[in-house]
């Protein structure tokens, strides 16, 4: 919830916000109008996806600089299909 | 020892068996939590003859959404409105800066919470309700830190993959590749984090206070990561 309340303040200040949250927050996102979220399907503690998965974690963070480019409205929201996985450390 | 099946399935949340990867267990009815278990060994079978890990991954993975699935109890931090800023230039030409929840901090700059020098992991988990009592501490955090030289201490999530990867919920190094590829203008020299667990009506007062910050730093795009 602490993010949400971060980016609401932030956004409200005239700075474009985007979050990154996992799939168990979906709602916390949804129902405090977080301005532009995108959706991991990782573990809570893991919100960019396994350490050393450079590879989605990337890609998350992709989907995040595209969000801010594609989105016209506050409650913006994407969620990421891959299922999370192991990294290699 | 006696001791009951809530009392058991409780103590993974700040209990005897604390385990910050699943505290949801406390949420679970003694129902599902019963079925968590027996499916899990189940799946532990299997695995020892296909040596596959996922469907065990994703049997705790569907369990923590579960568990943290919204009830009837109204959720007290609801909007109705939807803030919005357009963005004001494109992304190759701007300065994108990164927030986390996540409780990183630069060695020597230890927020020190309550006072207390060199906190341990283990006394922010003993100390969780006290933090959900306070105002959460910003951290500025120059962009360009070794990483040898980024700490992260935060009692409510199990910070284990952080620590062998800051970038899983604090992306500096992708923020810095971005720079490099021109998919960004520029990285903003500070970065910034907090302890997430905090007093949320002070969370939400401090973040008035820290969006002027951000302003003075030229921050035109913010990444928020919360963990």
């Amino acid at each position: 919830m602490s993010v949400g309340h971060v980016a609401r303040e932030i956004e409200q200040a005239g700075i474009a916000t985007v979050s990154i949250y996992v799939r168990s927050f979906r709602h916390v996102a949804e129902q405090m109008g977080v301005p532009r979220t995108v959706i991991t399907r990782n573990p809570m503690g893991r919100p960019l996806g396994a350490p050393g998965d450079v590879e989605r974690q990337k890609a998350a963070f992709e989907a995040a600089l595209q969000l801010v480019e594609s989105a016209r409205s506050g409650g913006a929201l994407q969620e990421l299909e891959d299922p999370y996985r192991p990294g290699h450390l | 020892m006696s001791e009951s099946f809530e009392e058991f399935r409780k103590s993974f949340s700040y209990g005897t068996r604390s385990d910050l990867s699943f505290k949801f267990l406390k949420s679970m009815s003694d129902e599902q939590a019963a079925r968590f278990f027996q499916q899990l060994l189940e799946s532990i079978g299997e695995s020892y003859d296909t040596g596959e890990l996922d469907p065990l991954i994703q049997l705790a993975y569907e369990a923590q959404i579960g568990a943290h699935a919204p009830d009837d109890t109204p959720f007290r931090w609801g909007y109705e409105d939807r803030p919005f800023t357009h963005i004001r230039k494109p992304l190759h030409e701007s300065r994108v800066g990164l927030l986390t929840s996540s409780g990183h901090f630069a060695a020597g700059d230890d927020p020190e919470p309550f006072g207390v020098a060199d906190m341990t992991q283990q006394e922010a988990e003993d100390r969780i309700s006290e933090f959900l009592r306070e105002a959460p501490q910003l951290s500025a955090i120059p962009a360009n830190i070794d990483a040898a030289d980024l700490r992260v201490r935060h009692g409510g999530y199990d910070v284990r993959s952080v620590r062998k990867d800051h970038n899983v919920a604090f992306p500096r190094d992708h923020l810095f590749d971005a720079a490099r590829s021109g998919r960004i203008g520029e990285v903003a020299p500070t970065l910034y984090s907090f302890t997430g667990a905090a007093a949320q009506g002070r969370v939400r007062k401090e973040a008035s206070q820290w969006a002027q910050q951000l302003l003075d730093d030229r921050i035109d795009v913010l990444l928020l990561v919360p963990v």
